[in-house]
């Protein structure tokens, strides 16, 4: 049996092959549609969940592997969806489609868990894996810096 | 002379030998002179060859992209069989793995996944090769200098060829993974070839070797 | 204003609507006649008593809850927040007692096809209309209950005022008595001054934002029913293969696989058909990837085999620079060049490769159908990221063989879309699963699927020659394109392009050329080819604005004062004899407007400070460009460093789009296709070999990212009273070409042929 720490809460599963990645897992089995799907195979960055506080590509990572670890999706980020991130993605209206911005929040709050202040050649090598087809990379440069200096008020 | 000194000092068992090799000699210079003749061109032709031979091997290994792709030039790691940079703007960092938001971990985890171009991983943990310890664009004596300069290889011989023999992220190259070309020689040569050129005293290919 | 987080598309969302309803709500729906679709919409018979057809409506519940139907596709241009704000701005509506609930496809919403950037353009009034119906309805009502003048009577927020006493009325109070009204007709509507507008003009935050950053939003792919089960598809590597033996046994027997079935092959025209293939269906995704794995499938073999691109490539340039059929003629351009001396000819061939749309959210649905007692279908109901749900709609009757109206199409937030997302066929794949297996099914198409089976954007090649006098100016141009039509995908035979697909930045090519003839050369399709942002002004821009760029230097000018001087004085460009489509609109109302053109020209070179000298390896490029109906300059900042590597530092846009309702997400989409330009510009290539696709995913289909995207676009956007215009793919065309001639300014290096990254700029600092 797997054993999942999801956002605080275990999850056991049962009957799951430990090869699944666990994008899957939070999807299908889990029922948390927050991460998404983009490409299989670390090339995007819409799958970003935190494990044991880094960014980490839920769609190559086998559930196997993460008996023990600390796992935070999109739903645990924040209580309210009120991390100062997601506030400064709304000040900024950052999202086009929407549909990378979860794993573009996620990332972003990886970043900021190591450099509170980052430069924007910190960002340019932070958040170099999350692709937006939309092109909203600008405004998402843009509400990184408000949220690290907490200026997200829209 | 720089070279000589790094030999003896560093190389345990090698530098004995280069040493016996230096007393052995027509040089005049007492043994214990570790400034003296470089060790390598004490060592009789022959050998020498044999030796150099070896770091050949070596140095093919070195210079595949499976092992050059994480020793590069630079901060930026290299990747496929053209050893681009690295897509993702992925970067060295403090500790070599990675910068905050884009670690290595963040795709690379315990082993290989079972279709191509999927981020590979080890049992270890993946990170790149400290920035001093480049392949990327070194000629023979270069990289062999490099080896022998502890500043920069962090090693002694004897660590290396533990190091070639036993590290994980090493033998990774010779099983990387569906859809990647492993190193063409086999471990156990370069093993083999590591071993002889170091127990031979780690010659350094001459001036005149590209 | 409150969205549901799922587009309004599910059950849920759909009750809690009714429930506003069926309390006796207003339900106004706009103009027409016919009782039977409200009731449909809602699903509910009993509002047929209440009903005008509608093409757009609104419902006004006695509390006050003012409910907008989205009708088109959000795949990210903020359509789903802009069209209900011209609603609410005309029902002088509370946008915070808003509820944006999305309409399911049908027929008599008009056209839900959303692409051709038309969304605003064809429903901005009927929106303006739909709002100031509801409003006068509740005008009068107050009139009635207070026994004044109508006429003295204000709807505006959320309450009527009588003017001359003051009193006021809540709108939902109204509700009782609005509702036993006549619909006003359309000629008795006074419409709101632009100064009394609250919202149109202003930037309201997308209705979906909160559902988008907290993770809650719905896209087709987050649809969850009972009892689902998941499946992928492995299709034909080469268009028209069809199985011939599969090892459906193998795969059978492993953990988590539900069934293995074979999926029927389209037969031509492909259209908007399945591809066929054979699907792999399962408890989870990942069970249903395993189990795909494992499938070995033989494939009978395809005329497209055939195809090579590089080959392929050749053939296409040849057919660019032979003589073809001739779109559009002025003067003798031919008579011309041909007696023009070689010195004073300049010529050039231009290639913009095949492309996919790749957007984040690969194509991916859920069916789920009724049956009888004796298993037949009764009834389809599905959830999609469609673009277009009537087509699909339409398509799924015809593979289920039922009646349109047994067929309920959901649509969902989109994860992108790009035009990709208008073709229903990955829609079928579901319900013909959900069919067989009698139990609901997701289909989801892998990054991989959906970048080796997409409906491709044309690749095309273009050849441009001219005859220039003293100044450079050109006396004769003759420009030909060469590229497989979107109309092989319902004509396997066609070979040469459609007069609309011409007219996408072709035939309506407006510079001031005394002697012009425009023509296109025939070529074969072995993809499938469809429509992807911008559709044929890519490359037709890629030639069009690249090759002022040349004669500009050739002359020895500056590319922004040439570029003026070629398009010459503010005029309409007429094109007698020409069959041209202006994106469906007539020209009398939406001409070509050379000054508009020239005004965002002057913009944009004026915002970019153009004229600076710069340092070498930095250079500054600029084009302009009619598409969908809007006007768009561009000027791009280039820094190329040493090694070659391309950077972006700046990007001004001047675009003039009419009337604007939303500027930000005006800014948004000039943002987006500055990044989606320089995508396609800098990696866009899908090759093949053996008619097989080589790119799979995004590691060999590269895109654009936060580091290597244009890092500042700097939008300037016209305030204009005039027809609104398109706006979500008008900022792409003029991107490449402006970038290569920011490259050729920066390096002296002319980029003919896409993408980028094949050229070698690097130079000696």
């Amino acid at each position: 049996m797997i054993s999942l720490r999801i956002n605080g809460e275990v999850h056991d599963l049962h009957d799951v092959d430990p090869r699944t990645p666990l994008l899957w897992v939070l999807r299908d089995t889990l029922g948390m549609t927050g991460t998404r799907y983009g490409c299989g195979m670390a090339q995007c960055g819409a799958c970003t969940v935190h494990i044991n506080g880094e960014a980490a590509r839920s769609c190559v990572k086998p559930v196997g592997d993460l008996n023990d670890a600390d796992i935070t999706t999109i739903e645990g980020l924040s209580e309210d969806g009120n991390h100062p991130l997601q506030q400064a993605w709304k000040k900024h209206d950052v999202p086009q489609c929407g549909y990378c911005q979860a794993g573009q929040i996620m990332n972003a709050a990886a970043l900021l868990n190591s450099i509170p202040n980052p430069t924007d050649d910190d960002i340019d090598a932070g958040m170099g894996g999350n692709i937006c087809r939309c092109g909203t990379y600008q405004r998402i440069r843009a509400a990184i810096h408000d949220a690290a200096k907490g200026e997200v008020d829209a | 002379m720089k070279r000589s000194l790094y030999a003896a000092v560093h190389f345990g068992a090698a530098c004995i030998v280069g040493v016996g090799f230096i007393g052995c000699s027509s040089s005049e210079e007492p043994a214990e002179s570790i400034t003296a003749e470089p060790a390598s061109l004490a060592v009789n032709a022959a050998d020498r060859t044999a030796a150099l031979d070896a770091f050949d091997v070596v140095y093919e290994v070195l210079q595949h992209p499976r092992c050059m792709n994480c020793h590069p030039a630079g901060d930026r790691p290299l990747q496929f069989d053209n050893s681009e940079h690295h897509i993702m703007n992925v970067q060295r960092g403090d500790d070599d793995a990675g910068r905050p938001g884009m670690r290595c971990v963040t795709c690379h985890g315990s082993d290989n996944l079972d279709a191509p171009h999927l981020p590979p991983g080890v049992s270890t943990v993946w990170k790149m090769a400290p920035r001093e310890m480049v392949f990327e664009g070194l000629s023979k004596r270069e990289l062999s200098e490099m080896l022998l300069d502890p500043a920069r290889s962090h090693m002694t011989t004897d660590e290396m060829i533990e190091h070639v023999t036993h590290d994980a992220l090493v033998l990774w190259g010779w099983d990387p993974g569906p859809g990647r070309t492993p190193v063409d020689v086999p471990h156990e040569d370069f093993v083999d070839a590591f071993t002889r050129w170091v127990e031979a005293g780690a010659p350094v290919p001459g001036e005149d070797t590209p | 204003m409150s969205a549901s987080p799922t587009a309004g598309t599910t059950g849920m969302s759909r009750r809690f609507f009714l429930a506003g309803v069926s309390a006796g709500s207003l339900v106004l729906a706009a103009r027409i006649s016919g009782a039977s679709t409200l009731a449909r919409i809602l699903q509910d018979e009993d509002i047929d008593a209440l009903t005008f057809e509608p093409d757009v409506f609104v419902s006004i519940a006695p509390d006050g809850i003012v409910t907008i139907v989205a009708h088109r596709s959000e795949m990210g241009t903020g359509i789903r927040t802009a069209l209900p704000m011209v609603v609410a701005d005309e029902l002088g509506a509370d946008w915070e007692r808003v509820s944006i609930d999305q309409a399911i496809g049908d027929s008599t919403y008009g056209s839900q096809n959303t692409d051709g950037s038309r969304s605003v353009r064809r429903f901005y009034q009927r929106m303006r209309i739909a709002g100031a119906t509801a409003r006068t309805m509740l005008e009068r009502a107050a009139a009635a209950q207070w026994d004044v003048e109508a006429a003295d009577c204000v709807g505006r927020d959320h309450r009527v005022t009588h003017m001359p006493t003051g009193r006021t009325v809540a709108y939902g109070e109204l509700v009782d008595v609005a509702r036993e009204l006549d619909v006003p007709e359309e000629d008795d509507l006074v419409f709101k001054p632009k100064s009394e507008r609250k919202y149109v003009g202003t930037n309201v935050a997308i209705a979906d934002l909160d559902g988008i950053v907290n993770g809650n939003a719905q896209f087709g792919m987050d649809i969850r029913r009972p009892n689902m089960v998941f499946a992928v598809v492995e299709r034909s590597p080469v268009l028209g293969g069809a199985p011939t033996g599969f090892n459906a046994d193998d795969v059978r027997s492993m953990a988590g696989i539900v069934d293995v079935v074979e999926l029927p092959t389209f037969s031509p025209p492909h259209a908007f058909q399945a591809l066929g293939g054979i699907a792999v269906v399962a408890s989870s995704t990942w069970a249903a990837l395993e189990g795909r794995k494992a499938l070995r499938v033989t494939w009978s073999p395809s005329d497209h085999a055939s195809y090579d691109s590089t080959s392929y490539e050749q053939s296409l340039l040849d057919a660019a620079r032979s003589e073809g059929q001739v779109a559009r003629t002025q003067g003798d351009a031919k008579s011309t060049l041909d007696a023009a001396d070689a010195s004073s000819c300049h010529e050039a061939d231009y290639y913009v490769p095949t492309l996919a749309h790749a957007s984040m959210e690969p194509p991916c649905a859920v069916a789920e159908l009724t049956f009888d007692d004796d298993g037949a279908v009764t009834a389809c109901e599905v959830w999609a990221p469609t673009q277009n749900p009537q087509a699909a709609q339409g398509q799924l009757a015809s593979s289920l063989e039922l009646p349109p109206d047994a067929i309920t199409v959901h649509v969902t937030l989109l994860g992108g879309g790009f035009g990709r997302k208008s073709k229903p066929d990955f829609i079928v794949e579901a319900a013909l699963l959900a069919r067989d297996l009698k139990r609901p099914v997701q289909v989801v198409w892998t990054r991989e699927d959906d970048i080796r089976h997409d409906y491709f954007h044309s690749v095309a090649a273009c050849h441009v020659r001219a005859a220039v006098d003293d100044d450079g100016m050109p006396t004769a141009l003759i420009q030909r394109s060469a590229f497989p039509t979107i109309g092989s995908s319902f004509n396997p035979t066609a070979r040469y392009g459609q007069s609309f697909e011409l007219g996408l930045g072709f035939t309506d090519m407006p510079y001031d050329v005394p002697n012009l003839q425009v023509e296109n050369g025939p070529a074969e399709a072995h993809l499938r080819i469809g429509w992807l942002r911008s559709v044929a002004h890519i490359f037709h821009a890629f030639a069009v604005c690249s090759f002022p760029d040349e004669l500009a230097h050739r002359a020895g000018r500056d590319p922004y004062e040439y570029l003026m001087s070629l398009l010459g004085a503010p005029r309409h460009v007429e094109l007698p004899g020409v069959e041209y489509a202006n994106h469906g609109e007539p020209l009398e109302r939406y001409p070509i407007d050379v000054g508009r053109l020239r005004a965002v020209t002057e913009r944009v070179a004026q915002h970019a400070d153009w004229g600076r000298t710069m340092p070498r390896g930095r250079g500054l490029g600029i084009a302009c460009h009619r598409s969908f109906l809007s006007y768009c300059a561009n000027v791009i900042e280039v820094d190329v460093a040493p090694d070659g590597t391309v950077r972006i530092p700046n990007v001004w846009v001047s675009i003039d789009a009419g009337t604007v309702i939303h500027p930000d997400r005006v800014r948004a989409q000039m943002e987006g296709s500055a990044v989606f330009g320089a995508s396609l510009a800098m990696y866009g290539e899908i090759t093949a070999t053996n008619g097989v696709v080589d790119q799979s995913n995004f590691h060999d289909y590269r895109m654009a990212r936060i580091y290597d995207a244009p890092q500042m676009v700097h939008v300037d956007i016209v305030e204009s009273d005039e027809l609104p215009a398109g706006v979500g793919e008008v900022g792409v065309p003029p991107f490449a070409p402006a970038l290569c001639n920011a490259i050729y300014a920066a390096t002296g290096h002319r980029i003919r042929r896409l993408p980028i990254m094949h050229h070698d700029l690097s130079w000696n600092a």
